[in-house]
């Protein structure tokens, strides 16, 4: 059978894209049905390319690969190409499915907007870039995919960008995200010097030296932070939130942040082969999922609880890369796009129904959005790690593995961050749904919003079930949870819940953090400060960079403007100088032959009488004496 | 006596000098005109006369002649023409009133 149309999934959003891009605004609105419609068409070539795939592909060995050579550097020939193997067919149905997911949830949450189509078009080229990244073979095509959802990100971050927050957001994160991207370039620069070919397959079996492997992993680290908000390079994620939200749940909790964990996992040998940079990963996992976990316990915004929880997740994705469990890995990242997702699309709802993102204001949520509130309960099971839902089975798998490589104070440090999920998924939950209600008029979401809701809480609820079988599928053994394991976790994660009861959920009045606040005022303050990061940035960063630029504009202003101004100077009087020139000698030429002609004329025309007989007895002397002429002559 | 080319150039001549005299000195256009037919027939027994005589066998100058006078009743046709478009406009067709195209 013919896998040709593998190419058609990225294809048919940048379509779609292609399409809405250049159209005025009406028409985009009209043509918003057609991204939807290229996205669902998407996703019903990735269940084909899955089930192609599944059973019976292994990985490394392309069911379907497709592969253009874009340019030749000296004799070496440079190509982009598609492999479609296990790996990319799990990605390729939880982007799709993701994808179109909050497309059609948009549909309910945007219809309001007026500019729904560019929305829909930055949505569609999204998807088409993450789809082409997951497909890719090759390192070269899978940072084009990531720079192009970059863009992306940044569009959509600063979609309202006639407010100051979202277009600050905007910028902060396009420049965040750039800075890691920085060591993802220079990452392939040093592949592409070292091995001379950028595709997974000659790159993954290259005989990397120590120091060479150390140096490439840093760097591409150093991309993935960037891209999956790792600390320190967290920053920008937060202040994302200042977007659309479904576009959040797309881009900013299920697929672009996990970018850079997929990166990982696909260049893990290169990692393995350096040693240090593994456990660097690890720890850099550790601290992100810690410290951004403790800062999901004050924020008040729902949406940025989710993003700091996002953060922390994606950080026991890197302790799971760091322990060399990639398949580990990808499961977590598998589970976490379906139920992070599903917790924004469920933000989406309440935010919609409450007219605030303020959870100081919510509550009671639960009697009034019942079918929001069933699917956030499954999410937010998901996510504190409560079987059977998805996060216990992944988080548990990722603890097996900690365990397995003897790395114990690395589990007991993952362990109190499961803790705290727990508590922050708690005080969301306890706040939102069960404090007493305070606002009137709380209205259900539309049916093509708790439709998306609905499936994602589904699949959140019973996928966790098939980790064997995906363990199976990616070629590692990905057993059912050990009981002792399984019983810490779960153990953690009832406590963190039950903390978080006591503290949030079992008085009737709306908790007054007032009293921990002014218990703990320290810690309080670095908390709600966020570390000092933005802070130490804004000082040392910005401002370094401020006093760069105003150093620059002195120098352009004294020295760059004088050369430039000079260089006018003189040759504004060269050009008086052909002024001159032109004035005396050109126009003197001109004028002059033009008068000797007049003046030629003005003797010419008393030749020209008027009188006939004149002109008569003119031609009778000229022929007399043209005919004296030859007589004297002789003919 | 017979009639030789001497008489017929000199029959000529005469009339080419009348013709030249009528032209330089008449006012009225009308008698310009018929001096300049005199001098242009004066011209045509010229070359009538010289064909006879000087190359009897060739019919060139006859032929010439012919071709000379369709050419001046065409030239006459077109001149009087111009008298009375002028005699419309001026009523008159004296040479000394027309003096506009004096540069």
């Amino acid at each position: 059978m013919s896998m040709g149309y593998v190419l058609l999934i990225p294809l048919l959003p940048a379509l779609a894209f292609a399409v809405l891009a250049p159209m005025p605004r009406t028409v985009r609105t009209r043509l918003v049905p057609l991204a939807v419609g290229a996205v669902l068409g998407s996703l019903a070539l990735s269940v084909a390319a899955f089930l192609a795939v599944w059973p019976g592909g292994h990985v490394g060995e392309p069911t379907w690969q497709g592969a253009v050579t874009i340019a030749h550097v000296g004799d070496r020939a440079l190509s982009l190409g598609l492999a479609l193997e296990p790996v990319s067919a799990i990605m390729l149905l939880v982007v799709a499915v993701v994808g179109a997911a909050v497309q059609v949830y948009s549909l309910g949450y945007m219809h309001r907007e007026e500019r729904i189509g560019w929305y829909y078009a930055a949505l569609s080229l999204f998807t088409a870039a993450m789809l082409a990244l997951v497909l890719s073979d090759n390192f070269l095509g899978l940072f084009m995919a990531w720079e192009v959802m970059g863009l992306c990100s940044y569009l959509l971050i600063g979609f309202w960008h006639e407010q100051e927050a979202p277009r600050l957001a905007s910028i902060k994160a396009f420049l965040t995200t750039k800075v890691g991207d920085l060591g993802f370039m220079l990452a392939l620069a040093v592949v592409y010097a070292e091995v001379g070919a950028f595709d997974f397959a000659t790159v993954l079996h290259h005989d990397w030296s120590a120091g060479t492997a150390t140096l490439v992993a840093l760097l591409m680290l150093f991309g993935a932070m960037g891209k999956s908000a790792q600390f320190p390079l967290h920053v920008w994620l937060p202040d994302a939130m200042a977007g659309p939200t479904p576009a959040s749940a797309l881009i900013h909790a299920a697929t672009m942040v996990a970018a850079g964990v997929f990166l990982v996992v696909r260049a893990l040998p290169i990692f393995e082969a350096s040693g240090v940079a593994l456990t660097i990963t690890l720890w850099v996992g550790l601290v992100t999922a810690l410290l951004a976990g403790l800062l999901a316990m004050v924020q008040h915004d729902i949406k940025k609880v989710l993003a700091y929880s996002t953060i922390s997740q994606l950080g026991f994705m890197f302790i799971a890369l760091g322990a060399g469990g990639s398949t580990a890995a990808l499961y977590h990242l598998v589970t976490h796009a379906y139920f992070k997702s599903l917790l924004f699309l469920g933000a989406g709802v309440i935010i919609h129904a409450a007219h605030t993102q303020d959870m100081r204001e919510m509550g009671g949520l639960a009697k009034k959005l019942p079918v929001t509130s069933l699917a956030f309960a499954s999410g937010s099971l998901a996510l504190a790690g409560i079987v059977p839902f998805s996060g216990f089975w992944s988080k548990d798998e990722i603890l097996t593995v900690l365990l397995h490589e003897h790395q114990y104070a690395a589990f007991g440090i993952a362990l109190l961050a499961a803790f705290i999920t727990a508590f922050y998924v708690a005080r969301l939950w306890f706040r939102v749904f069960t404090a007493p209600t305070q606002q009137v008029g709380l209205h259900e979401g539309h049916r093509s919003m708790l439709a998306p809701m609905a499936v994602l809480a589904a699949i959140t609820a019973v996928v966790g079930f098939f980790g064997p079988t995906l363990g199976e599928f990616l070629g590692h053994e990905i057993p059912w949870p050990a009981l002792g394991t399984a019983a810490i976790s779960t153990a953690a994660a009832v406590a963190g819940i039950a903390f978080g009861w006591w503290v949030y959920g079992r008085t009737t009045s709306v908790v007054n953090t007032q009293a921990i606040k002014q218990r703990f005022p320290h810690a309080y303050g670095v908390l709600t400060n966020k570390y000092y990061f933005d802070l130490t940035y804004g000082y040392f960063v910005v401002g370094g960079y401020t006093a760069l630029a105003r150093g620059l504009a002195t120098f352009d202003g004294s020295i760059v403007d004088g050369v430039v101004n000079g260089a006018a100077r003189l040759w504004r009087s060269l050009a008086s100088v052909g002024w001159l020139f032109d004035g005396r000698v050109i126009d003197g030429a001109v004028n002059g032959a033009a008068s000797a002609v007049r003046a030629a004329g003005a003797r010419m025309r008393t030749l020209q009488t008027g009188s006939v007989r004149g002109y008569q007895t003119l031609v009778a002397g000229a022929v007399v004496l043209l005919v004296i002429w030859i007589l004297v002559k002789g003919a | 006596m017979t009639v030789g080319l001497p008489h017929l150039l000199t029959l000529s001549a005469m009339l080419f000098g009348i013709g030249l005299y009528g032209a330089l000195s008449r006012k009225n256009a009308v008698h310009v005109m018929m001096s300049l037919e005199l001098m242009a027939n004066a011209v045509n027994l010229n070359l009538v006369a010289f064909s006879r005589f000087v190359t009897p066998e060739a019919m060139t100058g006859q032929f010439f002649a012919v071709f000379s006078m369709v050419v001046s009743a065409a030239e006459i046709g077109l001149g009087l023409g111009l008298v009375l478009a002028i005699y419309r406009r001026k009523r008159s067709v004296e040479l000394d009133a027309m003096q506009e195209l004096k540069g």
